[in-house]
């Protein structure tokens, strides 16, 4: 579907994607995850052709990406916005045609998805009077209006309630059910970990790890544990089958040694606290993000 | 192609379905007329402006009844009046424009220039005439003496022809010049700007990178240009024909009639240094908003653009009073000032057709290449936000491929 070979992209003395290389497999929602300023938006934007890179390439269907392409390929931009005086009707109209969609085509598409977002009614109303959510919906609906074979959604969620957020989520999988690939792109990795498939992590211009989301949680995750307590829980990082500690606000995620059991956690941690809650639990792709970035990469998240 | 013409059709749409073009499309003949007819005509029949109020004039002066039949030939409304109280009372009142009484003029605003002027002459004229018949000398042959013999004027005109010219002619041209320099001056900042925003809402409005997911940066910039540029024709194209309609089948009820320049080749000059100008300063406008961060700054930006617009706006009547000067020879051949020097040339006296050629051609070639560099800067400059950017990084996004 789309392959990025070793793609470098400076601007100035700022280097801002650093020798990054992946492969989108048809029909996978595609995780594109990192903290903000990691490059993400970046390498969207070469993928769009609207940055050049400065070296390297980028193959769609196996033949080097050109504007010809814009067509298949649908996208919604971190810095998003539409024309305030247009009304919902004519800018979606407006950006199919430009997707190079005949008219009659445009207005039945335009119609189903507003009304999958229950927008029927708001076709005459100008984008300047439409709630910040509408809008996104609107915008939601551009990127995907010309049915496109690839879409690319850049911070989907950005300053969404969280029931907007779950509505497009839900949007998302619908559409690489109906065979479409998806790149998502998000520093909010309980998003990713949802919906995606196959996962790319970038920090700093470069390639943290990737793969399946499934193949990542086994090959870079440590047993962890969930813990909630009264009391100090300071000593557990001293503890010898403790690898690390982080502190949530209502719980403490303790990642174990390899080879120590939990039974040795449970038993030190129950001597000195008062334990209300002990799971053992899959590692997070967050901490499995921090434990291979980092501790610069810990700042950079929050 | 396609593509660009989706763009350039959404963008008209956009300039002329809105409340301020509108106005504009409307008023704008009166305002065409209100420029180029109202100043001549005013200058020549002062009475026009209205209230062609009457002088009074004391009828016990020497010389009051030969006053008033002098002024009265001027188309001034005279009143010959016994009381000088009642007379300064009417004058107060706004009745009446001014009260003469001997050497004396009473008013009320002090600014009729014109009046002050004829009454001036007529007064004096009157004494002289006094102290001539007093001096005993043959008033006949002093007047033969003192009379100034009056300089004709003859444009000779291309092909053989003479034509008698006179100060009238010279104010009939000048006025229509400078409505013509106005009009284009006007318009080609008001279409410039329009552009100039247009492009910075792109980036504020942050459409710019939705619509860069479906067109090249070069699509944009020129259906944009293409786009307002057409809603600007069909302005222009209404203004000019409403006014020629105007003067054509209401003028007559008006006394208003055209100047001879007015003609429909000089209109024909005038229309194609518009297009020509207009894709010049559109594309100078749209190349400044792309690097601009909003539209204050853009304002900021926007000044040496707006400095050689201004130029032949102050040169107007050296200009006009010599076509043929190397000042104004360089100015019209000049892309960034040629539009306006060259279209009043033409209009004063047809300059060399090679130079009419050189002038088109090296507007053309300007606007293209300006169009061309505004892309690129359009292409860099528009992902740019929170950043001002100055002219030696701008430079800089010219060279990028």
């Amino acid at each position: 579907m789309l392959e990025v070979i070793d793609i470098k992209k400076s601007f100035g003395a700022a280097r801002a994607v650093d020798g990054v290389s992946f492969r989108v497999s048809p029909g996978s929602i595609f995780g594109l995850i990192g903290p903000n300023g990691a490059g993400k938006s970046t390498i969207i934007r070469m993928i769009m052709n609207i940055l050049a890179p400065d070296s390297g390439s980028i193959l769609f269907d196996g033949v080097p990406l050109v504007d010809g392409h814009k067509t298949k390929i649908g996208y919604l931009p971190e810095e998003r916005g539409l024309y305030r005086k247009d009304t919902v009707d004519e800018i979606l109209r407006y950006l199919a045609e430009l997707k190079g969609m005949s008219r009659s085509a445009a207005r039945a598409s335009i119609a189903l998805w507003l009304a999958r977002f229950d927008l029927a009614d708001r076709g005459k109303a100008k984008i300047s009077e439409l709630s910040k959510g509408m809008a996104q919906k609107v915008q939601f609906i551009a990127s995907v209006v010309h049915d496109p074979a690839l879409v690319l959604f850049d911070e989907p969620f950005s300053g969404l309630d969280p029931m907007s957020q779950e509505i497009l989520l839900a949007a998302m999988v619908e559409l690489k059910n109906a065979g479409k690939t998806v790149i998502f792109s998000t520093h909010i990795m309980e998003h990713a970990e949802k919906i995606c498939s196959e996962i790319f992590m970038v920090h700093r211009g470069r390639e943290v790890a990737s793969g399946k989301l499934s193949e990542l949680k086994t090959k870079y995750g440590r047993n962890s544990v969930q813990l909630e307590f009264d009391g100090d829980g300071a000593f557990l990082r001293d503890l010898p089958c403790v690898e690390s500690v982080i502190p949530y606000p209502r719980w403490t995620e303790v990642a174990l040694n390899q080879g120590s059991s939990a039974q040795e956690l449970l038993a030190a941690a129950s001597a000195r606290l008062s334990l209300r809650r002990f799971e053992l639990m899959e590692p997070s792709l967050h901490k499995i993000f921090i434990s291979l970035a980092g501790g610069s990469a810990e700042e950079a998240i929050q | 192609m396609s593509r660009l013409r989706a763009i350039v059709r959404h963008e008209f749409r956009t300039a002329a379905a809105n409340k301020t073009f509108v106005v504009m499309t409307i008023l704008g003949p009166f305002l065409i007329l209100a420029v180029t007819l109202l100043p001549g005509l005013l200058s020549a029949n002062p009475a026009a402006l209205g209230g062609n109020k009457p002088v009074l004039i004391l009828e016990s002066e020497p010389f009051a009844a030969q006053t008033a039949a002098a002024l009265e030939s001027t188309a001034r409304p005279v009143r010959l009046v016994a009381d000088s109280d009642e007379a300064k009372k009417e004058v107060l009142g706004g009745k009446a424009a001014g009260f003469l009484a001997g050497r004396v003029l009473y008013t009320k605003t002090g600014t009729d220039a014109v009046l002050y002027g004829t009454l001036g002459s007529i007064v004096a004229a009157m004494e002289r005439e006094e102290k001539i018949v007093r001096s005993g000398l043959d008033p006949v042959l002093l007047r033969t003496l003192l009379e100034t013999p009056e300089l004709e004027v003859v444009r000779l005109q291309q092909g053989g022809g003479e034509r008698k010219s006179g100060s009238d002619e010279f104010l009939s041209i000048m006025f229509t010049v400078l409505g013509f320099v106005m009009l284009l001056y006007m318009t080609i900042l008001l279409y410039g700007q329009m552009i100039g925003r247009s492009v910075v809402l792109e980036k504020t409005s942050k459409t710019v990178e939705i619509m860069l997911s479906s067109v090249t940066p070069r699509e944009l910039m020129y259906g944009k240009i293409l786009g307002i540029g057409l809603a600007g024709i069909v302005q222009y194209a209404i203004w000019i024909g409403v006014s020629l309609a105007l003067v054509k089948f209401a003028g007559p009820s008006l006394g208003l009639s055209l100047p001879r320049e007015v003609s429909s080749s000089n209109l024909g000059w005038l229309f194609l240094f518009f297009i020509l100008a207009f894709f010049l300063y559109a594309s100078g406008y749209a190349a400044i908003a792309a690097a601009s961060e909003d539209e204050h700054h853009l304002g900021q930006l926007a000044w040496p653009l707006i400095a050689f617009l201004i130029v032949p706006v102050v040169l107007i009547s050296p200009l006009v009073m010599n076509p043929q000067s190397p000042l104004s020879v360089g100015l019209s051949i000049f892309p960034m000032t040629s539009p306006i020097v060259m279209l009043i040339r033409i209009m004063v006296s047809p300059p060399p057709a090679w130079q009419i050629a050189l002038c088109i051609a090296l507007l053309a070639a300007t606007a293209w290449g300006m169009a061309t560099a505004a892309a690129r800067i359009f292409r860099t400059g528009i992902l740019m936000t929170g950043k001002r950017a100055n002219f030696k990084e701008i430079s800089r996004w010219l060279r990028i491929r």
